[in-house]
């Protein structure tokens, strides 16, 4: 099918088989490849994008779904609190993960300005990073929050 | 990123970039062989100063760590140190990463090779002035005299024309080395700019996929074609080639295939412990014997299972080939590109010169990426459907087809003298051997040394002082594809050595922390074949632990605390005390502190990183899931059924590293795995008083 979707802000045609996998549209026909495959269905947390300001897994959206809709891949941040905090955190290993958890903790904050390591552990307990950040992941979202609410 | 042929002709040409070549590490040091740089240097006039090195990145933050290296020898400025991933190649002919061994392979020659350049530049700067050399210092990537001051970029010219000193002198005190240092790839991640394998495009590139036999050792009996694909039958199995990646995972399921189980049909977990039981009744071979054989007055014994594991990267393995008559280029997050370049030129009947291998960052790696099979099968698939192929593993493939942990049985038995004293120790693991890259001689499986270095790291290596010590191992031939994972032979070793220690400490009345004390007295050094074990570094690891863990500070009813402790390769020294609490037979591991003592420290950032990492890693192991088998094929297939540890089952974790000392760092991303699983169990005992002997821990 063709379709139309908004992606970090700009508007992109795709012409592809219309249950192809945002993930897919996004890697091979945008060559977006920020956003990675992990498992393919929904658990790992790899492939992980905001629609509208809420985390979606794209590799369970269907292209017929994300027609017509909103999304922002971690290409599609500048400078974000979450980046910035991520680095100050030395956050990332191998970093192959890091991009799912970016965006959703990008979605937490948006929700949730001050969350609490509950709330945190909550929206990220979805998310396998196997190098082990979780620690970091938990003192860059609160460093994070901090950031925003300075702002 | 700049390509060999480019590096290479600019490094001959001489100016106007200062470019020198050397050896980091690797299995040719201190081998009398001719000079065979495999890392290089070079200052460019614009002030960037590039160190190509060949060891894959895959999270453990070597890029960093070595540039931090080069970058305080060479007094560079440390915002114009670039790294690049090195291809192998005659001038880089011994490339890999693996064993915790980067950092303290390469930490010599990375100074030596900072100290030259250094020296150089130095000399260019005082000819320039005309001024003795020793009227100069270099800082932060200039050369500065008495208020002037040149940058490095200024002097490269000048300097690539000068003599290369034969024995530049180090600096005494170090900048960067020992500081914390954030990862150089750190704003390519949270942009998502950084390259891993599956993220390469190459022109007119195929997406391919493969269905394999589910049994281990099973064929393809036949197939029908798929509309719209390309259908081949490749070693593994059926290769799917399609225009984009989901055209090809969709025709997964729309593929007829009828599969040969094989002659492992009948295999399962139940059948592999048999197996490891009925061996376990073989003397197998003696890999240590301390003492003359004693007859203890009261004897424990106890038997410990350990089961097999997936590494589980997140990014999959995955590989581009474009395969053509006379030569290859691959694009592969890969730990080992000479093996790969080797192997494929095997396959494709092509000298290894014709393979070109890019190394790409790795989602991943924890030994797995030592493999070159998802390699040979990219270029399988790419010679057949004559295109660049990019071949990507799905998780269940990765899950199913990878290759795993080995399982093992240990059979402990400790003896007490009259008096209560430890005096008899027996520890005989029963397993099977590596063979997924390969298998062993037969001179080496008739030679008993063998299964010291290759079987039984934290077995015959028992830094614990004991008048009677006999370690054995039993090995158990079999078809399950096994090869190296995070702390390779380690981590089941120790996990039953420190383990029944702590059964022995209680056996005897005695704290555990302060029984381990006990046993680590004279004499101080533990030699065996290369290893060299230091005791009273690892009892000033454990007395820091004491105090730093707040142990004996009484815990609440249900909770307790365990203590484990390592000596990996014989020189990184880790001791780990985890707290639990075990709720309606459900284990929280609370909080864990480490004490880390791995020679000098290059980056505590990193270290602690890795510590982290190393506990995350052997928590899984401990409370998630293991890889089991039925009828020939691997159970699981998803981080459901092979889970590993999320981020509210993360304990809080608190890391203390024993100040520098000596002038040499060791490794550290394999030594934090081993004693995190013991600590957690001896620290359920102490909070249920339940032993665990068998992984991963379940109905308490």
């Amino acid at each position: 099918m063709k379709a139309r979707l908004i992606v970090n802000g700009r508007e992109v045609s795709v012409d592809a088989d219309d249950d192809t996998p945002l993930l897919w549209v996004l890697r091979d026909e945008l060559r977006l490849t920020g956003t990675k495959y992990g498992c393919g269905a929904g658990i790992c947390g790899a492939c992980t994008v905001l629609q509208g300001g809420a985390a979606v897994r794209s590799c369970q959206i269907p292209l017929s779904d994300a027609a017509g809709k909103r999304f922002t891949t971690i290409e599609g941040l500048k400078n974000h609190p979450c980046q910035r905090a991520w680095l100050a955190q030395d956050v990332a290993q191998c970093g192959y993960c890091q991009s799912g958890m970016i965006m959703e903790a990008c979605a937490l904050l948006a929700k949730t300005p001050s969350p609490t390591d509950a709330d945190v552990d909550a929206a990220m307990r979805d998310h396998v990073c196997r190098c082990g950040t979780y620690a970091r992941i938990r003192a860059a979202i609160q460093s994070a929050a901090q950031l925003r609410s300075a702002k | 990123m700049r390509t060999r042929r480019e590096f290479l002709g600019i490094a001959l040409l001489g100016g106007p970039a200062l470019a020198l070549a050397f050896r980091a590490g690797g299995a040719d040091a201190g081998e009398k062989t001719p000079f065979r740089p495999n890392a290089w240097i070079r200052i460019d006039p614009d002030d960037i100063v590039t160190l190509t090195v060949g060891k894959s990145e895959m999270g453990q933050g070597v890029r960093t760590a070595l540039a931090v290296i080069l970058a305080d020898e060479l007094e560079a400025d440390w915002r114009n140190v670039r790294v690049v991933q090195a291809e192998p190649s005659a001038q880089f002919p011994n490339l890999g990463t693996g064993g915790s061994y980067s950092v303290r392979g390469s930490f010599r020659a990375l100074r030596r090779a900072g100290a030259t350049g250094r020296e150089m530049l130095v000399a260019a700067a005082a000819a320039a002035w005309g001024v003795d050399r020793a009227a100069c210092r270099a800082e932060e990537g200039t050369v500065i005299h008495e208020g002037k001051r040149f940058t490095y970029g200024e002097l490269t010219a000048a300097a690539a024309k000068l003599p290369v000193p034969a024995d530049p002198p180090l600096k005494r005190d170090f900048k960067l080395v020992g500081k914390s240092m954030k990862r150089i790839d750190g704003p390519d991640i949270v942009t998502g700019q950084a390259r891993y394998g599956l993220d390469v495009k190459v022109p007119g590139m195929r997406y391919a996929t493969i269905v394999r036999p589910p049994a281990l050792g099973g064929s393809i009996k036949s197939f029908e074609a798929v509309d719209g694909v390309d259908v081949v039958r490749v070693s593994a199995g059926v290769a799917i080639v399609a225009d984009r990646t989901w055209a090809a995972l969709k025709a997964r399921d729309r593929l007829k295939v009828e599969f040969d189980a094989g002659p492992h049909a009948g295999f399962s977990s139940a059948v592999y412990e048999q197996l490891l039981a009925d061996a376990a009744k073989d003397p197998g071979y003696l890999l240590r014997q301390d003492g003359t054989t004693t007859t203890p007055a009261r004897t424990l014994e106890a038997t410990y299972h350990y089961p097999f594991y997936a590494h589980a990267t997140v990014e999959p393995m995955n590989c581009t080939a474009d395969v053509r008559a006379d030569r290859a280029e691959l694009w592969v997050p890969t730990q080992a590109p000479n093996a790969v370049q080797k192997e494929v030129a095997r396959l494709l009947g092509l000298s290894p010169e014709r393979i070109t291998v890019h190394v790409t960052l790795l989602g991943g790696g924890f030994g797995r990426r030592l493999g070159w099979d998802y390699a040979l099968e990219a270029a399988e698939i790419s010679k057949a459907v004559k295109a660049p192929v990019q071949l990507l593993w799905t998780r269940s493939d990765d899950m199913k087809h990878g290759y795993f942990q080995a399982a093992s049985r240990h059979e402990m038995s400790g003896g007490f003298d009259a008096d209560g004293k430890l005096v008899a120790w027996t520890h005989k693991k029963i397993a099977s051997l590596h063979n997924a890259r390969g298998t062993p001689t037969q001179a080496e499986l008739d030679d008993p040394n063998y299964y010291r270095d290759s079987a039984s790291w934290g077995v015959y290596d028992i830094p614990y002082t004991i008048p009677n010590i006999e370690t054995r191992y039993v090995r158990v031939p079999t078809h399950v594809p096994l090869g190296p994972w995070r702390a390779v032979f380690s981590p089941s070793s120790t996990f039953a050595r420190e383990c029944f220690l702590d059964e022995l400490a209680h056996a005897a009345g005695a704290d555990p922390l302060e029984y381990r004390l006990k046993l680590l007295q004279a004499p101080d050094v533990l030699a065996i074949d290369d290893l060299k074990i230091e005791r009273p570094r690892l009892r000033a690891v454990l007395e820091l632990l004491r105090t730093k863990s707040n142990w004996g500070k009484p815990l609440p009813s249900g909770h307790g605390r365990g203590v484990a402790c390592n000596v990996y390769d014989g020189v990184t020294h880790v001791a780990y005390a985890a707290e639990v609490s075990v709720v309606k037979g459900q284990v929280h591991v609370d909080k864990v502190v480490g004490v880390i003592d791995c020679g000098l420290i290059v980056n505590p950032l990193g270290v602690v990183a890795q510590a982290e990492s190393g506990i995350v890693w052997g928590l899984s192991s401990a409370l998630k899931d293991a890889i089991t088998f039925r009828d020939g094929g691997v159970e699981q297939s998803t981080y459901l059924d092979f889970d590993v540890l999320r981020i509210d089952e993360t304990p809080k974790i608190e890391i203390h590293l024993v100040p520098s000392h000596g002038d040499e760092p060791y490794g550290i991303g394999e030594p934090t795995v081993p004693p995190i699983v013991p600590a957690v169990a001896n620290a359920i005992f102490a909070a249920t008083g339940k032993r665990v002997r068998r992984l991963p821990i379940r109905d308490l």
